[in-house]
């Protein structure tokens, strides 16, 4: 097996001058190197020949930020890496346009060649007008408006992308094990771009971690390991980083809305029209698909007379948008139902009743010319609304609690692609009457082989357990568009049913000719043959399993619907529609803006449930991505470059966010589904954005217009709704000084310093092995760590070890000093507590010493981070852990990370997280939890180095936020804490996004006295200045 | 890469350690920057320890250090000798499926099961300590377990579940 790296682009926009890959040929270990140009084929198809814009890797220039460029092949995944950093790139950087309004502004750059007759950067332009709009807008009675924005959302699969490709030279073959939720995608696109004949393809079956749409196109890593793997003769296997996860993984796509609802003085809606912006990055890939999913709720959700849509498509210097859950819906349906919330409560209506009104119902022809045969959303809003108990609580909550509710539509068994109007799947009936079914969609976690089994099952008659489902392999599975688009219940469960079907009749024209009987004679029920004329001539399935031998069959699914007119999008586009509405109950802190979800309720209209546990399970987890969706998730881009890319602070939702969560399923059995059944698992995400925003709207009693809403927008517009003016006036406060000269000159300096630093910046060394040593004295310990250069010593390794993945630290050698006596004891002394250096976390919270002398520590200590990492880190290596500053952990060239010419990035970019108090060149607050604390409690730091040692009060160890005073061969050996005075008390309080996120804010604070007079006071701030302040 | 520096570094070094691994003992050579993750999967072929972020944040690859609940991915099996690692392989008993697991199986408390040994060892640790957790008790022991698919609902469901039982 060879191991493939690639390099990728660290620029978001620039040409590239040259590639030479002979030094990479020449490091050990590798076998090969490839560019684009030794892809003998052409450019990946993605939506459509119209809209084929991306090569295989990178060709002259480079559109995005982590960019495939050229990849290696090598013995070792080190030998790949180390191949990759030899290869010798010159590029010539570009003004990026990493933001619709950048590609869009006059003089922008042409991030590709300009399309027929569209302008710059436009990818598609849509302007139609499903009806008379402009003529229902004048005769409205009531018109509301406004300006709706989301950024970018990433799928976050818990297994990142990887591949395993290997050609066989004789054969001509090429076989790809990859976690795709698409197989037909990836021979095709695969065909294409390396240039072999189709039949030369096959995927085979894997295990997928996690897809939502994520997986769903052809990763570009796939062709590349299958290029290396053809001109090697080996196989190849790839595996994405979590960070080139984010970096060049598919994101969904980012949107701003500009809608307007006409209704009359009843409320019904004559028309919605919609101006949309649509973010499609670098290069298409389904930015198509969220240009109509924009049209298609304009036009389509609750009863709409008529609707216009105008909308581009734009190119921006950005990672490329793909697929995620709910395809763009969840965005306008939160536009959507804001509006029809603003409506309601101009009509004085109850929301609820209102939605009531105007809800969908079967029977209906929307504007789009979607023909609704079987509908539940009035059933879903009364459901929904009572489970949450809207009658008792909708204005009657106390403040800073608010509920909220939407709706949704979602096609199902759509005719989205030219070849995805049917599905194939076969059975394999064996000889011991046990029965294998075939299929090339894939599970990505969705269950949907149990479905597909339960589904040969039921049409069967047979219990499932002799029921074996391979999914995704292409040479024993039927042709099938694959697992996306919510289609696979609906079009390949129909195809199984007709599979079945498929068996039964051709075991029953064996049986007859073996009967001598006609074949409608030949009666087939639950597992059984018989002679209707003949009681004795039985045969059960098995049985006639074992008589004939091994038997395939195949069944074939066709939704027989027109695509939609290509230009207005008019069609009836599904051959059901699924609805659903969401009710939601929050309550926000009013001192922090933090949302906190009490309740949600869902009520879906699914037709038929197949499997309630597996339904429940995909409900629970899209109302979830939702919540993350609503509140917290967000690409934070600096220039095109994702800087929060780590699952602390691109922020999904864990387990403490879960609320209470009840569901139903409203069945209507829809006439064209399989038993019933309607697409169900995808948009469970798409009523919840809304009806949480609603539900924030609510508790705060104003509307947000930008997603998600995060703590900061809800605390403004708390304030801004109370007119209050921030208390902060940083100008006016001497300690800020040097803050407010920085921000002033910035705009000026920022350019200047970024180019210089490009010129000047000091690289990182970036390790992949490293020595470890092991010490058990301190006297070696130092010694080890004066001889060898670039040595650090090793605490818990929890923040070492991330920090040398992300290039932060580069040690030669790592020194662990946990097996010195003593440094993991807790002991008193006369005077004070001797906390040993390599105590972990959770052996500080667990002291009992501890929690008699100071429980507040043991409280305060608990918030710290996560169970896992507490049983690890060391309270020696919380307080001498590295800044967390996003741009610095995301391997910018600022300050901190590439030196003094560079500039720092927080002080004109996103710095929501960074100090508030005495930053001055670097803004990078200190985030270790046991500063502050230990700091109040006037603890000090003990360390040894060579021949002598120090006692640092633990307010003098730093020099700066993650940098200390100690030297490379010092290192703590303990924290001695004095014991606490009589009548004291100590306190520790932490806001952090998440509980064991890095802090926000948080205080220590230390009250000596009596309950009536205070004689001493003591207050230490984390997580707001570069130093505990 | 802004992140990949223009000199290449090598450092090799190995380390003898021995391990109880799932109570088997161990006696393995492994590389000085190799995390038990690695150890796990590349030199014993328990791949059932997931690595999701590599960086500590996800929880997929969980296992038992000693007894405690650890990201074996940031945990260096160079300084861990003479210690005892469970990992999800360690769980089922001649075939016999742990409580968890079962209760697990039952909820429907995993989709693309990629973070579920994560989940069962995060449980595990809290169920050995803890026999009747309250439900804080589980999200603290869960919250530094990402899963992406389930939405946690059937997760807490099959750990009050299991406890309930034992």
């Amino acid at each position: 097996m060879l191991y493939c790296a690639i390099l990728r682009s660290p620029h978001a926009a620039a040409d590239i001058l040259n590639i030479d890959l002979t030094p990479a040929l020449a490091v050990s270990g590798v076998v090969d190197a490839v560019t684009v140009d030794d892809f003998s084929g052409s450019r990946y198809v993605n939506y459509g020949p119209a809209y084929s814009d991306r090569h295989a890797m990178a060709k002259d220039k480079v559109r995005f930020y982590g960019e495939e460029v050229a990849a290696v092949a090598a013995e070792s995944v080190q030998a790949a890496w180390l191949g990759v950093r030899a290869i010798s790139i010159g590029y010539k950087e570009h003004a990026a346009a990493p933001t619709v309004e950048a590609a869009l502004a006059a003089g922008a750059p042409d991030i590709h060649p300009r399309r027929d007759k569209l302008s710059s950067n436009v990818v598609q332009s849509v302007d139609v007008q499903l009806g008379d709009t402009a003529g229902a807008f004048d005769r409205a009675a009531l018109v509301v408006e406004g300006d709706y924005e989301h950024g970018v959302v990433w799928p976050v699969c818990m297994e990142t992308n990887a591949a395993v490709a290997s050609f066989d030279r004789a054969t001509g073959k090429l076989e790809v094990w990859c976690g795709t939720q698409a197989p037909f995608f990836v021979r095709k696109e695969l065909a294409q771009v390396i240039g072999l004949e189709l039949k030369n393809i096959i995927v085979r079956s894997v295990a997928i971690g996690g897809g939502f749409g994520g997986k769903s196109q052809a990763p570009e890593q796939i062709a590349i390991a299958a290029l290396l793997s053809k001109r090697t003769g080996r196989p190849v296997k790839v595996v994405l980083s979590r960070d080139e996860e984010y970096i060049a993984g598919k994101s969904d796509h980012a949107k701003r809305m500009s809608l307007r609802t006409a209704v009359d003085a009843e409320g019904n809606i004559l028309a919605r029209a919609v101006d949309a912006l649509v973010d499609n990055g670098a290069y298409t890939h389904m930015g198509p698909v969220y240009v109509s999913a924009v049209r298609q709720r304009t036009a389509n959700l609750y009863r709409v007379g008529t609707a216009g849509i105008r909308a581009k498509l734009v190119y921006t210097n950005k990672l490329p948008g793909g697929s995620y859950r709910g395809m763009g819906a969840p965005g306008i349906i939160w536009a959507i139902e804001s509006q029809i919330d603003e409506i309601a409560e101009k009509l004085n209506l109850d929301p609820v009743d209102y939605r009531l009104r105007i809800a969908n119902q079967a029977g209906d022809v929307t504007p789009l010319g979607w023909k609704i045969t079987s509908c539940g959303l009035s059933e879903c809003l009364t459901k929904a609304a009572e489970r949450i108990g809207w009658k008792d609580k909708k204005g009657k909550l106390p403040p800073y609690r608010g509920i909220g509710i939407a709706s949704m539509i979602h096609p199902s068994g759509s005719v989205l692609y030219a070849e995805g109007n049917f599905s194939n799947i076969a059975i394999e009936l064996h000889p011991d009457g046990r029965m294998t079914v075939f299929t090339q969609t894939a599970d990505a976690g969705t269950w949907q082989n149990t479905v597909l089994a339960q589904l040969v099952a039921e049409t069967l008659g047979v219990t499932m357990e002799g029921i074996s489902v391979v999914h995704m392999d292409t040479e024993l599975g039927p042709d099938d568009l694959g697992s996306a688009a919510s289609r696979v219940t609906f079009v390949t469960g129909n195809a199984a049913i007709a599979a079945g079907k498929n068996l039964v009749s051709k075991l029953r024209e064996r049986i007859a000719s073996e009967w001598g009987i006609g074949a409608d004679e030949v009666k087939y029920e639950a597992g059984v043959f018989s002679n209707a004329r003949d009681k004795r001539r039985e045969l059960t399935l098995p049985q006639a399993a074992q008589r004939f031998g091994s038997l395939r069959v195949e069944g074939r699914y066709e939704i027989g619907l027109e695509r939609p007119d290509p230009i207005t999008g008019y069609g009836n586009y599904a051959a059901a529609y699924a609805f659903g509405a969401q009710a939601v109950e929050v309550e926000v802190d009013r001192g922090t803006g933090h949302v906190t979800i009490l309740n949600i309720a869902s009520a879906q209209d699914v037709g038929r449930v197949i499997n309630p546990t597996a339904l429940e399970g995909q409900t629970y987890g899209g109302i979830m991505q939702g919540v993350g969706m609503a509140l917290s998730e967000d690409v934070v881009f600096e220039n095109g470059r994702p800087v929060n890319r780590s699952l602390i602070n691109y922020r999904v939702p864990r387990i403490r966010d879960t609320p209470n969560i009840s569901i139903d399923f409203i069945e209507t059995a829809d006439a064209l589904g399989p038993f019933g059944a309607k697409a169900a698992g995808e948009p469970t995400i798409n009523a919840t954005v809304a009806a949480v925003a609603n539900a924030v709207a609510d508790a705060v009693g104003v509307r947000f217009h930008k997603l998600p809403i995060t703590p900061e927008a809800v605390l403004a517009a708390i304030r801004k709704r109370n007119q209050q003016q921030p208390q902060l006036k940083p100008y006016l406060r001497a300690y800020n000084a040097e803050i407010a000269t920085v921000r002033k000159l910035y705009p000026a300096m920022f350019p200047v310093m970024k180019k210089a630093g490009k010129y000047l910046a000091q690289p990182r060394p970036q390790v992949r092995e490293f020595e470890t040593a092991i010490a058990n004295t301190l006297d070696d310990a130092i010694a080890q760590a004066a001889a060898t250069e670039g040595s650090r010593f090793l605490g818990g390794g929890t923040d070492l070890l991330p920090g040398i993945r992300q290039g932060v630290y580069g040690p030669s050698k790592l020194i662990s000093y946990r097996g010195v006596p003593g440094v993991r004891e807790i002991v008193t002394t006369d005077t004070a507590v001797r906390v040993g250096a390599a105590v972990t976390i959770n052996g500080l919270i667990n002291d009992e010493l501890i929690l008699e002398k100071f429980p507040g520590l043991t409280k305060g200590a608990s918030l710290i981070a996560t169970s896992q990492i507490r049983n690890r880190a060391t309270v020696a290596g919380d307080l001498c852990q590295e800044k967390r500053c996003w741009f610095f952990r995301s391997a910018t060239p600022c300050y901190r990370f590439s030196g003094p010419a560079c500039p720092c990035y927080a002080v004109l970019g996103d710095n929501r997280h960074h100090s508030i108090l005495g930053a001055g060149r670097c803004a990078a607050p200190c985030v270790a939890d046991l500063a502050p604390m230990l700091s109040c409690l006037g603890a000090e730091v003990v360390t040894a180095g060579s021949g002598t040692t120090r006692r640092i009060p633990v307010e003098q160890l730093y020099v700066w936020a993650g940098e200390t005073v100690l030297n490379p061969a010092e290192l703590i050996t303990s924290i001695e804490i004095p014991k606490p005075q009589a009548r004291s008390a100590f306190h520790y309080e932490k806001y952090a996004r998440w509980q064991g996120d890095f802090a926000e804010a948080s205080a220590a604070v230390r009250l000596v006295g009596t309950a009536k007079r205070i004689e001493e006071a003591s207050i230490v701030l984390g997580g707001v200045a570069p130093k505990p302040a | 890469m802004a992140r990949d520096s223009k000199t290449p570094t090598s450092k090799s070094g190995t380390t003898a350690v021995s391990l109880s691994v799932n109570g088997v003992d161990r006696k393995l050579v492994v590389g000085q920057h190799e995390s038990i993750a690695d150890v796990l999967r590349d030199r014993l072929d328990l791949r059932g320890t997931k690595i999701g972020c590599n960086s500590g944040e996800c929880g997929a690859c969980t296992v038992l250090l000693d007894g405690v609940a650890v990201c074996s991915c940031v945990t260096l099996a160079a300084t861990v000798s003479e210690s005892s690692v469970v990992t999800v392989e360690g769980l089922a008993r001649e075939g016999e499926l742990q409580e968890l697991q079962q209760a697990f199986m039952e909820h429907g408390a995993f989709q693309c099961g990629f973070c579920t040994s994560g989940m069962l060892m995060s449980a595990y640790a809290l169920l050995s300590q803890q026999r009747k957790p309250s439900d804080e008790a589980i999200r603290t022991a869960l919250q530094g377990n990402i899963c992406r698919c389930t939405g946690y609902v059937q997760i807490l469901n099959a750990v009050r579940d299991a406890a309930a039982r034992s």
